[in-house]
């Protein structure tokens, strides 16, 4: 199995850094609740993780014009959250919930595949895809730190973990997923209100909304028990940070674009995680706030030169994907949506 | 070695050019009959050698190096392997390329072969530190050289993987002892700073009557555990080595390495070793696999006052995970470690229910990181030339990780005294292996290595 992701990760390296269908398209899974030709059509759908007993739970999302940003009366207001400008985003779908350990883990630990192999499953067309497909190195210790697996959600992934597992099921169900810009997460978040949280100003009401430092008993908690926003998006306030796509700058609402704005990473730290965890203060689990990624995330991970994959210190951080309406082109995906630097790549495995 | 007299003027001397700033436990005795080792006054550097440079002694280097209480660099590196060498030598100098000379090994000080650990504590005088890193089956041959030498030693964990190099490794530390040399061994839990208040809290009787004790170390595929056929073409010796997690006489396996930080910490707590253990386990999703683990185990200790220990071990995806140890007392409950070894997060709860609302006491965070702390408590008592030797204690949490690992594999109950009385070596003679020797452990026809059999196999824990 090692052997195999060895060559995985090589051939994967290459050809698959701009999006995982890149060699010959194969044909998605047929859900005919996830299609639509237009904004109109779309429709809650479960996506299904094939082999496994996951699925991921999808909302339509329409598109439309929102003012970004924080307005300068909003208490814990920083001066990263502004100006207040006009975005439009395009329609996406997205996951009604944080990606949860059961979602997660089938990736890191090939569950898909080895449950493929044990059952003796046919293979669909889509499995020769995934399963030369670049999966993280194994973790050094416990990712869920005793917190719990299953319907917890998954966290300590970098932006590039989150990233390449976007990727992968991308592959595994051909369609097209990613992770939010920071203005799709924040317009999602905000859900048509313009208040420090989707319910309002008051923080005194987040306890029926989100689990954060004050209602936590020290960790993370299962997805989906607290109450929705108005468009039905669990945990968007608490439980765990999300990862978006972009790098932090402080200026960019100064000069973002109008349409679908995006900081394409061009260094490792910082990028940005939206809307706060378990363990933070109200004011970072408002709407407009942004948090940015820092080197101490990896305080504690004892390996030389540190893993690619995890923050070991990130353990109210995690992500939820989305779907856009229109899938962009393989060179749009290389040149926008997916372009990063610096490549990260495993050291070479030792003897 | 030189035999240097100790007088107290001397070491008042050396104490004025040593400041030794790092705390040490250890009260500053010395037996008489002690031939402690000096720095020689014009030089108080400590000169290190690293003797297998995986990830883990890449780590207790760079641990090693940190160490800020005087001069102390690194002289010379050993390994089987040429590229572990080279990444290690490229990782630690990377670490501290802003310090000057803390890493000084040219070409002609990296040695490599199965004599090169002989190489490397050559190039050190009396009184400097080798830090034994290879895999534990190395352990009691590499330990013999360096009482030898008359060096200091630091030494991870485990120490020894059968009953007798367990035997045989606290034979040759009384040598060592004689010679008062320091020795290490890297169970670094013991060093950390919340685990000792929480020890004195429960020796002091804050959570009652110890009743019972549990640690998991419960996760996916970790480390070489589950490794698959060997490539055409690789010695069989060296993808041993290579996937050292996965051959008993290396490793001892799953078990030993991976568990003993939480046998030996949830012992510690109890203050005591047990005297016997039952053990269940298999193997259940092996594939092409061909080491020699289970992917569980579930084990019950017990120790003379009846009180029981639970062990649970397993490396299968897509389970539950859980990588901590707890004490259950009369009164109350005790969290030893949270998940994976830093930070403990040690806290002790009123009653059996870890809720908030119960919270009795918790060690305030940030913890010191005990990877630091063992080499700074080691360094410190090397300056001072304070008595230090853990390793009995690191036998012992070696044989008694081993006797548990053993009851799984046998099915068999397993006493202290039989371990260690029992005769099977997994590896005699490991001390004059050469590259082109033969693998200890040599596959069957089909490639796969002998795997325990419990209940077919019960007097030793496989047939080879």
């Amino acid at each position: 199995m090692k052997m195999q992701r060895l060559l995985g990760s090589l051939i994967c390296c290459s050809f698959l850094a701009a999006g995982a269908t890149a060699a010959d398209p194969v044909p998605p899974l047929d859900l005919p609740e996830s299609q639509a030709t237009s904004a109109a059509e779309m429709k809650p759908y479960e996506e299904v993780i094939e082999h496994t007993d996951a699925t991921i739970e999808m909302l339509p999302i329409p598109g439309g014009v929102f003012t970004m940003g924080t307005p300068d009366t909003e208490e814990g207001r920083e001066d990263s959250e502004g100006p207040l400008h006009q975005v439009e985003v395009s329609p996406f779908w997205m996951g009604k919930y944080e990606i949860t350990w059961e979602q997660y883990e089938i990736w890191g630990d090939e569950l898909d595949t080895i449950r493929r192999r044990l059952l003796k499953s046919k293979e669909t067309p889509r499995d020769a895809v995934v399963d030369g497909f670049t999966r993280p190195t194994e973790p050094y210790t416990d990712m869920t730190f005793g917190m719990g697996s299953g319907r917890h959600p998954a966290i300590c992934m970098t932006q590039h973990a989150a990233r390449t597992y976007c990727q992968w099921l991308s592959a595994k169900t051909g369609r097209y997923y990613r992770l939010p810009t920071e203005a799709e997460w924040e317009y999602a978040c905000r859900a048509g209100t313009k208040t420090a949280y989707s319910f309002g100003d008051d923080p005194e009401m987040l306890d029926d909304y989100a689990w954060y430092g004050e209602n936590t008993n020290d960790q993370y908690e299962p997805v989906g028990q607290k109450k929705p926003n108005p468009w039905g998006l669990y945990d968007m306030h608490g439980n765990v940070s999300e990862w978006v796509l972009d790098q932090y700058l402080p200026d960019f609402y100064k000069t973002s674009a109008k349409l679908n704005p995006l900081a394409i990473p061009k260094v490792l730290f910082p990028r940005v995680v939206r809307g706060g965890g378990w363990d933070n203060d109200p004011e970072l689990l408002r709407s407009g706030a942004r948090i940015a990624s820092s080197e101490e995330w990896k305080e504690q991970d004892p390996q030389l030169p540190q893993s690619i994959w995890y923050h070991t210190d990130a353990l109210s951080v995690g992500f939820r994907i989305v779907r856009p309406l229109t899938v962009p082109s393989e060179k749009e995906r290389a040149e926008f949506w997916e372009n990063t630097q610096p490549e990260q790549l495993d050291p070479p495995e030792g003897e | 070695m030189s035999n240097q007299s100790k007088t107290p003027e001397s070491q008042d001397t050396r104490r004025d050019f040593i400041k030794a700033t790092g705390t040490v436990a250890a009260a500053a005795t010395f037996a008489a009959t002690a031939a402690p080792q000096v720095h020689a006054a014009e030089d108080n550097t400590i000169q290190v050698a690293l003797v297998g440079c995986g990830g883990r002694g890449t780590g207790a280097a760079v641990n090693a190096l940190s160490v800020d209480n005087g001069p102390i660099k690194l002289v010379a590196m050993a390994d089987v392997f040429p590229k572990n060498l080279e990444r290690s030598q490229k990782n630690i100098s990377n670490a501290f390329k802003d310090q000057e000379g803390k890493v000084d090994v040219p070409e002609e000080r990296q040695f490599v072969d199965f004599d090169a650990y002989k190489k490397a504590m050559d190039v050190l005088r009396p009184g400097d530190v080798v830090i034994l890193a290879t895999p534990p089956a190395f352990r009691w041959v590499h330990f013999s050289y360096a009482i030898e030498k008359g060096l200091n030693v630091f030494m991870e964990k485990p120490v020894t993987v059968d009953g007798p190099t367990t035997v045989r490794i606290m034979e040759l530390n009384k040598k060592a002892k004689e010679k008062n040399l320091k020795v290490a061994v890297g169970l670094m839990c013991r060093h950390c700073k919340a685990r000792q208040e929480l020890f004195e809290r429960i020796q002091g009787g804050e959570i009652g009557e110890i009743n019972m004790l549990r640690a998991y170390r419960m996760a996916g595929p970790t480390g070489t555990a589950a490794c698959g056929p060997k490539p055409e073409g690789t010695s069989e010796l060296m993808y041993q080595i290579a996937n050292f997690h996965g051959f008993l006489w290396l490793s001892g396996g799953a078990v030993s390495d991976f568990l003993i930080h939480n046998i030996d910490e949830t012992c510690w707590m109890k203050n005591d070793w047990p005297v016997k253990v039952h053990a269940s386990g298999g193997r259940h999703y092996r594939g092409d696999d061909v080491d020699q683990n289970f992917d569980s185990y579930a084990m019950e200790y017990t120790f003379a006052d009846g009180t029981k220990m639970y062990i649970g071990g397993r490396t299968m995806p897509g389970c539950r995970s859980e990588f901590a140890s707890y004490a259950h007392g009369s009164k109350g409950m005790a969290v030893i470690s949270t998940a994976s070894h830093t930070p403990a997060k040690s806290r002790i709860y009123r009653g059996q229910v870890a809720d908030k609302a119960n919270l009795a006491w918790e060690f305030g965070q940030p913890e010191p990181n005990p990877y630091q702390l063992e080499w700074d408590d080691l360094i410190a008592a090397i300056r001072e030339d304070s008595e230090y030797n853990e390793v009995d204690r690191g036998a012992m949490a070696s044989i008694v990780t081993s006797m548990g690992r053993m009851a799984a594999h046998t099915g068999q109950e397993i006493t202290l005294d039989q371990m260690m009385a029992h005769k099977h070596e997994f590896a005699p003679g490991i001390d004059k292996l050469t590259l082109d020797s033969p693998a200890p452990l040599q596959a069957g026809d089909d490639g796969r290595y002998p795997i325990p059999l419990p209940g077919i196999v019960k007097k030793q824990e496989y047939l080879s």
